[in-house]
């Protein structure tokens, strides 16, 4: 008799279920890490949304026997009333499906960490969040797993003041705080660094306060959202963008929905691709779908994507990261100007420091960032690791194995080309690869001439000191010789050269390297 | 004597102290001993004759190392000078090996300490043994000579034991009280000169004979520049070697390396032997030399060839003889009158022979009157 299998479809929520460990939740520890860095990067994209330079708060407290409560309280933009339940309950819910820089992509992490701490506890979590109106929102909510639907539990409606937004996000979760809690540091502090604009208070299950000062009012400048590049497209989005447009006709759908299209190019491109221009978009073929796809990605006359969809940190706010962070002697940022691989634009920014309290390690200390978040694992694998190993440093006068130093890279792009599912390293495209090395480089050569002028420095210094000693031993002599005193002073004073002096000898070594 | 090094001193003292007081970084200039400011000539051998100067800057850093090191010796020296006390370069090399030195004046090793007393004499204008630094005191003089020395105690040098009267390093304090010599030979090696005193040549014949040991020290030369000047021939008998013209051109002319110490050229002195000649056909040692010759080793004949340069060395006589040394490739000692005689008996009458012939040629001077 024959047997039949039985087929059953799965919910998101319960596909992620499931598959825990494609974002992340593989084990207690790095579960532990995840939530905070998940809930702490929805709190930042908050308080980004909201304009101005916001507060995150974030509090452990131990329940025993493995079990945590964990606060996310941010001054953001807040979540209106009727959208929490999906937004926190609902898997691949978001706000964020538009062509623009943002931290996550699917509105997935957030949720996963809550989908964990209610599969770990069998708890509810509980959001309360307020867009300004006087009123927030509190809701004890679960995820109903096998439908992908959010379960609310109770509801409350509580009086604020007018104007005050914000979101808390309150969870239990089984985890292991102690052996997450460098990580946590570590991603707080290097979070610090890239979003220099927010106060962070961190307070640990045994009430330890870590504060993270913001050194910065100023915000970057909020991201555009922008229309595709012709170079960027596949079938899937075209055919989304097909759904979405109110044209009638191929010229018109591909000169509104791209950006570096006219008329004019439209046409050229239809043609190579042997379509009709007055054809309705709606109307293609699978087949003529492909077509199409491959004569836009073909077309060589595209102007460079659009970056104004990318909000990088900017010199001075990184520099002032760095700085806060680091205490380090010497610190110089660099952005590169916008680039593009395969359509999607991106924007590099490089910054190294060197010495003071930069951690020494015996090897440059890689920072790196991919849309203002960190990335703390895997970072041999990444692109940035490769470009570090490749340059000669002692060209720039520095010996990484002998000199506290680190290198900090910041990928900000619509589409970070990360190599894995756990999004921690960046794959090394030829382009980005270069504008880091570029960065590193112009970084580099400052630090050179900082080197030279701090040894010049030093120079002047010693041969004082060296100059005093003999100075010392003459003068000694002299009074033996003439029975009085001779006082150096007179003419030490004249030799000491105020420090710096000397410098303008080495200067010029800077225009030694071309690239 | 004494009086002229110790104001030479405060002045040099004086001058340096009062461009730090005023914060002017003091400044010394010296002649440097370099072959341009070296002249030579033929009746007055090598002779300092400045013509550029050399700066020590006390604002530069390489500078201040010498200028330290310089006014600390002259300190050093004035003290010693004051004490009555001499010093040796070797002294001098210990004075900087002190604790407070380390890093400064600390020498590396005594050819340090002997190039900064080389440019004590030529910054001060003094020999190193009026800055009481005495050289090594190498050389005696046998002889019917009287002399009174520094302590005031008058000696007869053929009175002073088999080797006769050590000369002292800074012979500048003697004064000759009787010479009844009628000429010095001066002989490059101990054994013969030893042979002759034994053999009472000196006394006999009223010669004195100094013992160089090799290459003369300058207290040594400047001795037989003293008697020289007392009307006394000097006459210089070395091997036949292209070394031994260097050694017998010394005491006639002085050398490059201590060009800057007058006084120290016996110009009158004359080169008797041993000369090629004496070895070839016809010469007084004709009949062993074909035997008794020895071969040029490597270094002796590059020791031949930079005689070509050396400016002392370009008179007809000395091209002559260096010229034999290149195409001969021999050498002969002063130990081949030993290989002229068959009994002993024989060597005092081989010597006067020799001596005789050498004098009458050169100092136009019987031994035997």
């Amino acid at each position: 008799m024959p047997r039949r299998e039985e087929y059953v479809e799965i919910s998101p929520s319960d596909f992620f279920y499931r598959n825990k460990d494609i974002a992340g939740f593989d084990n207690p520890v790095r579960a532990t890490y995840m939530i905070v860095r998940e809930l702490v990067e929805n709190a930042l994209d908050a308080c980004d949304r909201a304009g101005r330079a916001g507060n995150i708060y974030v509090a452990f407290r131990g329940k025993g026997s493995g079990v945590f409560q964990v606060e996310v309280l941010d001054d953001g933009i807040g979540v209106p009333e009727d959208e929490i339940p999906k937004a926190f309950g609902k898997v691949l819910y978001s706000s964020k499906y538009v062509l623009r820089q943002s931290r996550g992509t699917f509105g997935l992490g957030g949720t996963m960490a809550l989908l964990y701490g209610q599969i770990t506890t069998h708890e509810p979590f509980e959001v309360c969040s307020s867009i300004g109106d006087g009123y927030a929102a509190r809701y004890r909510l679960r995820i109903d797993i096998q439908n992908n639907k959010p379960i609310v539990e109770r509801k409350q409606r509580i009086k604020v003041p007018p104007g005050a937004t914000f979101t808390l996000v309150k969870l239990t979760f089984e985890g292991n705080y102690e052996r997450a809690k460098g990580k946590i540091l570590e991603y707080l502090k290097q979070t610090a660094i890239i979003t220099p604009y927010i106060n962070i208070v961190f307070r640990d299950p045994k009430g330890a306060i870590y504060v993270f000062p913001r050194a910065t009012t100023k915000l970057p400048e909020e991201p555009k959202e922008s229309k595709y590049h012709p170079y960027g497209v596949d079938v899937e989005v075209l055919k989304r963008l097909i759904s979405e447009t109110k044209t009638r006709n191929l010229v018109s759908f591909l000169s509104k929905s791209f950006q570096s299209m006219g008329r004019q190019t439209a046409i050229k491109v239809l043609k190579k691709a042997r379509l009709d221009p007055e054809k309705n978009p709606r109307k293609l073929t699978d087949r003529e779908l492909v077509k199409l796809v491959r004569a836009l990605r073909s077309y060589d006359k595209f102007r460079a994507p659009d970056a104004s969809c990318l909000s990088p940190v900017g010199e001075e706010a990184l520099e002032k990261g760095i700085v806060k962070e680091l205490r380090p002697e010497f610190v110089k940022v660099v952005q590169r100007p916008p680039s593009a691989y395969e359509g999607h634009p991106f924007i590099v920014e490089v910054g190294v420091a060197y010495g003071g309290g930069v951690p020494a390690t015996g090897d440059i200390v890689l920072y790196r960032f991919a849309n203002r978040i960190p990335l703390l694992y895997d970072a041999a694998s990444d692109v940035a690791y490769k470009v570090i190993r490749k340059i000669d440093w002692s060209t720039y006068y520095v010996d990484p194995a002998r000199t506290p130093m680190a290198v900090f890279v910041h990928i900000c792009s619509t589409k970070i080309p990360f190599k894995t599912v756990g999004k921690e390293f960046i794959a090394d495209k030829p382009e980005i690869a270069r504008e880091i090395e570029l960065g590193i480089r112009e970084c580099a050569r400052a630090l050179r001439s900082y080197i030279l002028k701090k040894i010049a420095k030093q120079r002047i210094v010693e041969r004082y000191k060296i100059m005093r000693k003999y100075y010392e031993i003459i003068s000694e002599s002299l009074s033996e010789i003439l029975g009085r005193r001779i006082d150096p002073t007179p003419v030490l004073k004249r030799i000491a050269k105020p420090a710096g002096e000397e410098v303008s000898e080495n200067g010029e070594a800077d225009n030694r390297e071309n690239l | 004597m004494e009086k002229l090094t110790i104001e030479k001193i405060y002045e040099i003292a004086e001058k340096i102290g009062e461009m730090i007081e005023r914060g002017e970084p003091p400044l010394l200039e010296y002649p440097p001993a370099s072959t341009s400011n070296i002249e030579f000539s033929e009746h007055e051998g090598y002779k300092f004759a400045p013509k550029y100067w050399s700066k020590i800057l006390g604002s530069h850093i390489k500078s201040v190392k010498t200028l330290a090191g310089v006014i600390f010796a002259l300190e050093r020296c004035l003290d010693h000078m004051k004490s009555g006390l001499t010093m040796t370069k070797r002294d001098f090399y210990y004075l900087h090996k002190v604790e407070k030195f380390k890093g400064t004046l600390f020498p590396s090793d005594q050819r340090e300490t002997d190039t900064r007393i080389v440019l004590l004499e030529l910054i001060t204008g003094l020999s190193r043994e009026m800055l009481s630094i005495t050289s090594d005191p190498r050389g005696e003089v046998y002889g019917d000579i009287t002399l009174v020395d520094k302590s005031g105690n008058t000696i007869k040098l053929n009175k002073v034991g088999e080797m006769g009267y050590a000369v002292p390093p800074n012979p500048e304090h003697i004064k000759f009280k009787e010479i009844n010599v009628k000429a010095v030979l001066a002989v490059e090696k101990v054994g013969p000169a030893k042979n002759m005193i034994e053999l009472k040549i000196p006394d006999e014949y009223n010669i004195a004979i100094a013992m160089l040991h090799g290459q003369p020290s300058r207290s040594m030369r400047r001795f037989l520049r003293m008697i020289s000047d007392k009307g006394v021939p000097i006459a210089v008998l070395v091997d036949l070697s292209p070394w031994s013209i260097r050694i017998a051109s010394t005491v006639i002319y002085n050398s490059i390396h201590s060009a800057h110490i007058p006084g120290l050229a016996t110009p009158t002195a004359k080169f008797i032997g041993i000369h090629s000649s004496d070895v070839e056909e016809g010469g007084f040692f004709e009949k062993v030399s074909k035997v008794a010759l020895e071969p040029l080793t490597e270094e002796d004949l590059k020791c031949a060839k930079d005689n070509l340069s050396i400016p002392s060395l370009m008179g007809k006589t000395w091209i002559r003889e260096n010229k034999w040394f290149l195409e001969k490739k021999k050498k002969a000692e002063l130990e081949i009158f030993k290989a002229m005689i068959r009994k002993s008996s024989e060597l005092k009458d081989l010597y006067i022979r020799y001596l005789n012939m050498k004098f009458e040629e050169h100092l136009n001077l019987s031994l035997k009157e």
